[in-house]
């Protein structure tokens, strides 16, 4: 019976042994531990990442693992492995300035943006005041992110229920004092992707387009040019969000119907006035206006003379009753007066107002305000279309969360294409003081409301901030091939962003939200689970053998003393 | 800890088997080889099954409570009960008494059922990250899904092994092997049909094994009485 009894147990042994291989497979498998897919998965869109002169802003970070934690923690809890959840409806701006001036140590920020903002969100919302407010209160907020250096990452969404629903657990939660850690469950938030990289040698894409007058038999002399220019790229502080429906994308649809207008003019030979026509769609613009500078320089120089005067449209889009003209040249100069009063005139036929701004180029400032500074720094006359009043500061007005499809009205762009047109029409064909009206409604010429509206929605969904756009982007392509339809001539030109602005990549991620069990539920549960598995086993030994043979395995130690002795 | 719930789940699902085996008398006589075999027959029975499923069965889109391919999946359940009468009756075990024959064929086949049904579910899922309560729901049904099969396999073991029996109980016996047969069938009505949440099945599912054990417990005892 001993015998039998040890062999058995050496039995066992050897069965153990045999399986120490497997039990290390076992362990190795189970060491790799993947995270299953979550129950949320949110679009997030990373506030943006870019040195000055070396200089960091934006925030510094993009990968995310953290618990979430929203604004209703307790004072002086420590946060520094927490994600706050910030809704723009209960954003404090005091509070983001303190938390991002003291430097005080965050695990991140999450900040919910509601569904108006969203691109491609046409309907509903509109212009009523709480939509105002956001505006104001996004404006005051980006400043605040796009020029500070932030330690953590920052994520920009859109709230739908799923979101809602996690933020008022996570709110419950925080009120009774439980934040979440490891040990107390809650919702985990987590974003994988790699460190952000260097934008190696950012391009920005100039397209230009020639549309020659018509030039007398015989008359070998260079023909005048008027040049209308706009920038189409944007800057903001989430770059994936970045539309720019007014700035800068009004400008662009603008310069388009006046393109197309033009040319239905110039198709016909007798109708061709006796001035070139250069449009140019440039970009850069945020950065001082570098495109603009590098096409004008990479321009012919007999071009550049021949150029009478240019101008540049930047936000058209969502303004009233007056246009701003925007010069460099003292307003009593010659040039100035006489392009001030057809415009004028032509607003006055049309029912509105322009009035002339004058703004001194300061050589020693590297800023550039307008667009129309690089053209007077070169000496070509130049001025800017806007209903902006003051000149926007460095990477503001560019495109912000806040500009979107909404904001901007098709009525106010079709009577800016309307003044624009008229204006160089009259200059062009010489009818300066006369009533004559060549773009009227009802006609042939008439400006296009659904040319402007679906270009505008176009614009309003593609984010372009340009060191973001590769060289054939389908954007360009799009701009590129529209202006091959309208003019006869169209040049691409690709520049390297040079100089003191660095960016870096990493606009886009997915944020999975996880519910997590606390530690001590699973110690509770397997302490349940362990009694469970004791009172059954004890149910059973009863049942089946009797409880004196359950009394027996607790005390044959001694039974087996007694019979040795 | 994503791990230790997997753990958790793990025992609760599979630690009853063990401890089955090792509290009752199944773990002195040595039956291991018992259950061995019949959890073969089980893997054999579950082929033979998954074929006859995919031969007659169409997939239905909808959670539809189609009542012929619900009486199609109830026949094909019954080739269940031939692989347990095959591992009961057919099979040559070791010299051990019917007592615990059935029972170990029981565990064999419950722990095999167990093992190939939730093994894989629990292990791609309870490591994750987000935490669920279907796992824990889950190792409570493998729990009733225990005890059933030792229930079936008691009453199987009443029917094809014990020859003298007493007439009176006969039906008895035979309605109670039907009921625990067609739980799959009656499960899934109660999903489609009436709309039950899974905590609320498996509650079902544990009331109605403990009273199927006690009937089937208190019938094996009853025919055993004539024998002594």
């Amino acid at each position: 019976m001993v015998d039998e009894k040890k062999s058995k147990q050496r039995h066992r042994v050897m069965v153990f042994e045999s399986m120490y291989p497997v039990l290390a497979l076992m362990l190795i498998l189970v060491a790799c531990v993947e995270l299953c897919d979550a129950a949320t998965v949110v679009d997030v869109y990373r506030l943006i990442q870019y040195d000055i002169s070396g200089v960091p802003f934006g925030s510094r970070f993009s990968s995310l693992n953290h618990h979430a934690a929203s604004l209703s923690f307790q004072r002086g809890a420590d946060l520094s492995r927490s994600v706050l959840i910030l809704p723009l409806r209960e954003l404090d701006i005091g509070f983001v300035q303190d938390y991002i001036s003291q430097k005080q140590s965050l695990g991140g920020l999450l900040i919910l943006l509601p569904q108006t903002f969203r691109p491609g969100n046409v309907g509903g919302g509109g212009l009523n005041s709480e939509n105002d407010g956001f505006r104001k209160l996004l404006a005051q907020l980006e400043k605040i992110l796009v020029h500070g250096n932030i330690p953590f990452p920052v994520y920009f969404a859109f709230e739908n229920e799923e979101t809602d629903a996690m933020l008022a657990d996570v709110k419950k939660n925080d009120a009774l004092g439980q934040q979440a850690t490891a040990t107390t469950g809650g919702y985990k938030l987590v974003i994988s992707v790699s460190e952000p990289k260097k934008i190696a040698s950012p391009i920005i894409t100039n397209i230009q387009g020639w549309l020659p007058g018509l030039r007398a038999e015989g008359d070998s002399n260079q023909l005048p040019t008027v040049a209308v220019v706009a920038s189409y790229d944007t800057f903001g502080a989430a770059p994936a969000l970045s539309v720019g429906s007014d700035s800068n994308g009004s400008g662009v649809v603008a310069l388009l119907e006046v393109a197309r207008l033009f040319s239905v003019l110039y198709s016909n030979p007798k109708t061709r006035g006796r001035y070139n026509l250069l449009f140019a769609l440039t970009s850069g613009g945020p950065y001082n206006y570098e495109g603009t500078q590098k096409w004008l320089k990479s321009l012919d120089q007999r071009m550049r003379e021949s150029i009478d005067y240019a101008i540049c449209l930047n936000s058209v889009g969502s303004w009233d009753s007056e246009l701003l003209i925007h010069v460099s040249k003292p307003p009593d100069n010659a040039y100035i007066k006489q392009i001030f009063e057809g415009f004028s005139n032509v607003a006055e036929d049309l029912g509105f107002q322009v009035a002339l701004k004058h703004k001194k180029i300061n050589i020693s400032n590297s800023r550039v305000a307008w667009e129309h500074e690089q053209f007077s720094r070169l000496r070509v006359t130049a001025a800017t279309i806007s209903e902006l009043s003051t000149p926007p500061e460095l990477l503001e007005n560019a495109g912000s969360l806040s500009d979107t499809r909404q904001l901007v009205s098709e009525y106010a762009i079709i009577k800016g294409v309307k003044l624009v047109a008229e204006s160089l029409a009259k200059h062009i064909y010489g009818h300066q003081g006369k009533d004559i009206k060549i773009f009227a409604d009802d006609s042939s010429l008439a400006v296009n409301p659904f040319y402007v509206r679906s270009w505008l929605d176009l614009l309003s969904q593609t984010p372009r901030v340009a060191p973001f756009l590769s060289k054939n982007e389908p954007l360009i392509m799009a701009l590129k091939k529209e202006l091959e339809d309208y003019t006869a001539e169209v040049s691409v030109q690709h520049e390297s962003l040079d100089g003191s602005f660095t960016f870096y990549d990493s606009t886009k991620a997915s944020l999975n939200i996880y519910q997590v069990a606390s530690v001590t539920f699973d110690l509770l549960l397997l302490l349940v689970l362990g009694s469970y598995l004791i009172v059954l086993f004890s149910f059973l030994v009863i049942t089946t053998r009797g409880l004196d043979d359950l009394i027996s395995l607790f005390r044959r130690p001694p039974s087996r003393k007694v019979k040795m002795g | 800890m994503t791990l230790f719930h997997f753990f958790n789940c793990a025992i609760l699902t599979f630690g009853p088997h063990a401890v089955y085996y090792s509290a009752t008398p199944l773990s002195e006589y040595d039956t291991l080889g018992t259950s061995v075999k019949a959890a073969v027959v089980y893997l054999a029975t579950a082929l033979v099954k998954l074929v006859c499923l995919a031969t007659f069965l169409q997939v239905s889109e909808t959670e539809v409570f189609d009542p012929y391919q619900e009486a199609l999946k109830a026949m094909i359940g019954f080739i269940d009960v031939a692989g347990l009468y095959y591992a009961l009756a057919q099979l040559t075990h070791r010299n051990i008494s019917q007592n615990h024959k059935f029972q170990a064929v029981g565990l064999g086949w419950a722990f095999a059922d167990s093992v190939l049904h939730r093994l894989a579910p629990l292990w791609v899922g309870a490591r994750g990250l987000e935490f669920t309560w279907d796992y824990v729901l889950q190792g409570l049904e493998a729990n009733a899904n225990l005890v059933f099969t030792i229930s079936l396999a008691a009453l199987g073991s009443l029917m094809w092994l014990r020859k003298n029996k007493p007439k009176s109980l006969i039906p008895i016996i035979y309605t109670c092997a039907i009921i625990i047969a067609t739980m799959p069938s009656i499960t899934s009505y109660l999903k489609r049909v009436m709309g039950w949440h899974f905590p609320k099945i498996v509650g079902f599912e544990i009331a109605t094994s403990l009273v199927m054990a006690f009937i089937s417990c208190q019938l094996f005892i009853f025919c055993q009485r004539p024998s002594l």
